[in-house]
């Protein structure tokens, strides 16, 4: 009887939460939440857990856990907020090169909301995030969450010959296979997906969450001196597609890319550079072949500054190190900055303190969306 | 007239049982992963039924797999299989990318070939936050798609584990066979005079395949703890005066198989073999085994394994003690399933 008098009361809170944040929070901050549900009841168990939910102001513990590589945003993450803690796995391997993995203190996330950050910066790495992932949703959480910053594969997402194989789509596959949580089934948070459809590659068994990294390039084109001088430049229609709207209050700009006999040239399709701080913005950064070409054509229209914004910085063999800091004022031979977020915790590693890089952090939208 | 109608039916008859004999025979399409080509090679000229596809395996400047599958328009309504090999976490993202894809390309059927499943050394959870990932192995080979012929067949040799068989979800069919059909006719080509027995390294190697080899006396050993030391000692059988072959699925750095054949020849054997399915041998553990030149006796006969694992066959090539025993008939065979 109290068992299932817990249950009642649980689901109770849970439906509760769904309503407006003020409902909730005026609701939980009664003093006395059990006698509206059930005036009967007065099981010390469920009055010590209302009364840890209404001190806690609606806010979720979470227990972060992480793997080697994103061991640093985990810690920024941890830092913006008090109800969010960092947990340890070892990372081991056997002599054949097969993970030897386990989760510390198992037990002790018992009934609490869990979340791994992950980081697939090459095939290499995703078994073994993969296991771990897989084995904790089953260890009795109440709710389990894949923070996956940047969702990668994002260069073989369709199939333009029968035949050709959309890695992207197995990677979602394998992330629908997640087991469900007592909680119910996996959030997953991933930041600026390559491909716009690619969000319905995921089966109903997962819940993805997508967010963006564009709310931080706002913010900081906000701070800078010129910020009433700014244009944002797209490098494609794809690009247009994905982030205009979310920056619509800017002058903009578009380029295409032309098929010239075997070269591809970039030209300016739409929009004005001239004198302007023009911004390139795109999801992703991979050689940076477009963005230089990109960069060249906007000089030659006349712009005063060139700057970039990409939220995934992956420059494959340290490819970043083509791009140089404009210190003569003269935007085709550099830029002023070149914005990237921490989805790429190698690329970070390898940028930080060199301009024109500047890296934008992804913690404060992670640790809101581990309220969610 | 029926003189001519009796030749007639017989020859019908003949036509007829000769027909149905090749229909019930699949034609097969085998892909295969890059390090197990020489494997493919070796099944397809084991039957005229079985004809060998390609893939391109490229990567992106990024590392991730660039794939194509050729001839894809060509094996809708054909029966297609995919030979694998996960020798390391590296190469599972690109072989399960083509292993999603190939069920879903109107196929009859879809078999995958897994000659070793691979993470056999941690299967169990002995504490809580233990990380079975041969169970998530098992769980990613699950979510294999249906094809519109049925789920698909995984052919699995000596996995592990008993237990691990469990692991697998309803969506796919596994089939697990075993190489020691291949151990015993090579036993039955050895020199009538040797008598030959047969020592398990422990009880888990007995309980694996004591059944398949109980025409043979045995020898089983077990390990005992002493100190910080791990003691291999001969718990029941006699192996004086005999070849004895240890048998087990699996061998790592081999140290186990080193201690046991020290305890045999302790015990008076004649000669020591040994035979396992997988050769793992991880960081050319191997060599140890080789015969060396520096004039020491040799410490094994012959050391028998099958190609489950492309890469130790290619590494040890023709080197004594080791013989490589194919897995190619047998899968050919499982193939026709």
């Amino acid at each position: 009887t109290a068992s299932v008098s817990n249950r009642c009361i649980k689901c109770g809170v849970r439906s509760l939460e769904n309503h407006s944040g003020h409902r909730s929070l005026d609701f939980l901050s009664n003093g006395d939440p059990i006698s509206l549900i059930n005036p009967n009841s007065s099981s010390p168990i469920t009055m010590a857990a209302a009364t840890s939910e209404s001190g806690s102001k609606s806010s979720k513990r979470v227990c972060l856990f992480h793997s080697d590589e994103t061991r640093d945003l985990a810690e920024r993450i941890v830092a913006k907020s008090d109800c969010i803690e960092l947990r340890s796995i070892n990372w081991k391997k056997f002599d054949d090169g097969f993970p030897n993995l386990f989760i510390q203190n198992a037990q002790g996330i018992r009934g609490q909301h869990v979340a791994f950050l992950a980081s697939f910066s090459s095939p290499a790495v995703i078994f073994e995030q993969l296991s771990v992932i897989y084995a904790l949703p089953k260890l009795f959480v109440s709710s389990f969450t894949l923070v996956l910053p940047f969702f990668p594969t994002g260069t073989s997402e369709r199939m333009e010959d029968e035949g050709d194989v959309a890695t992207a789509f197995t990677l979602a596959r394998i992330l629908s296979n997640i087991p469900t949580s007592r909680g119910g089934p996996t959030s997953l948070v991933t930041f600026d997906i390559h491909a716009l459809q690619e969000r319905f590659y995921f089966g109903d068994t997962i819940l993805p969450c997508f967010e963006s990294g564009i709310p931080l390039l706002k913010s900081r084109l906000q701070s800078l001196p010129d910020s009433d001088n700014i244009s944002i430049a797209f490098p494609d229609d794809g690009a247009w597609k994905r982030f205009h709207k979310q920056l619509q209050h800017y002058p903009t700009i578009v380029c295409n890319k032309v098929r010239m006999g075997d070269k591809r040239i970039v030209r300016i399709k739409e929009g004005d550079a001239e004198g302007r701080h023009v911004v390139i913005v795109d999801d992703l950064v991979q050689s940076g072949g477009t963005l230089i070409e990109c960069q060249k054509v906007l000089a030659a229209h006349g712009a005063a500054k060139i700057s970039a914004y990409v939220t995934h910085g992956i420059f494959p063999r340290s490819s970043w190190k083509r791009f140089k800091l404009d210190t003569k004022g003269d935007p085709a031979e550099g830029l002023s900055y070149f914005w990237i977020t921490d989805s790429c915790g190698m690329t970070v590693k390898e940028v930080m303190n060199k301009p024109p890089f500047e890296v934008l952090s992804l913690a404060g939208s992670i640790a809101s969306a581990l309220q969610v | 007239m029926s003189e001519n109608a009796a030749n007639n039916i017989m020859e019908t008859k003949i036509c007829t049982d000769a027909i149905v004999s090749e229909l019930q025979k699949k034609k097969v399409h085998l892909f295969y992963c890059l390090e197990c080509e020489e494997l493919a090679r070796n099944i397809a000229a084991e039957s005229d039924h079985i004809t060998l596809q390609s893939i391109n395996w490229r990567s992106f400047a990024d590392g991730f797999p660039n794939l194509f599958i050729n001839n894809a328009h060509d094996i809708r309504g054909q029966h297609v299989a995919f030979l694998a090999s996960f020798s390391s976490p590296a190469v599972i993202f690109e072989q399960i990318s083509v292993i999603y894809l190939l069920p879903r390309l109107f196929v009859a059927s879809f078999t995958l070939v897994l000659p070793f499943f691979p993470t056999g050394s941690f299967e169990r959870m002995e504490e809580e936050g233990d990380v079975a990932t041969a169970f998530t192995m098992a769980r990613i080979v699950s979510n294999i798609p249906i094809s519109r012929g049925g789920p698909t067949s995984v052919v699995i040799y000596d996995i592990h584990a008993l237990q691990e068989r469990f692991y697998f979800a309803d969506q796919v069919l596994p089939l697990f066979e075993t190489g020691i059909p291949l151990l015993t006719k090579r036993l039955q080509q050895l020199p009538e005079t040797e008598k030959v027995i047969v020592a398990f390294p422990d009880d888990g190697a007995w309980k694996r395949f004591h059944k398949l080899l109980d025409h043979y006396p045995t020898v089983v050993c077990t390990k005992v703890r002493e100190g910080d030391k791990r003691i291999v000692r001969l718990k029941e059988g006699n192996p004086a005066g005999c070849h004895v072959v240890i048998v087990d699925d699996l061998v790592q750095s081999g140290g186990t198989l080193i201690e046991c054949q020290k305890v045999l020849a302790a015990h008076g054997a004649v000669k020591v073999s040994a035979y396992v399915t997988h050769g793992v041998f991880p960081k050319s553990s191997w060599e140890r085994f080789t015969h060396k030149k520096n004039g020491l006796e040799e410490a094994f006969a012959y050391f028998w394994i099958t190609d489950s694992c492309p890469q130790t066959v290619k590494a040890i090539g023709n080197k004594a003690p080791f013989e490589v025993l194919s897995l190619a008939g047998s899968i050919a065979d499982a193939l026709q399933i």
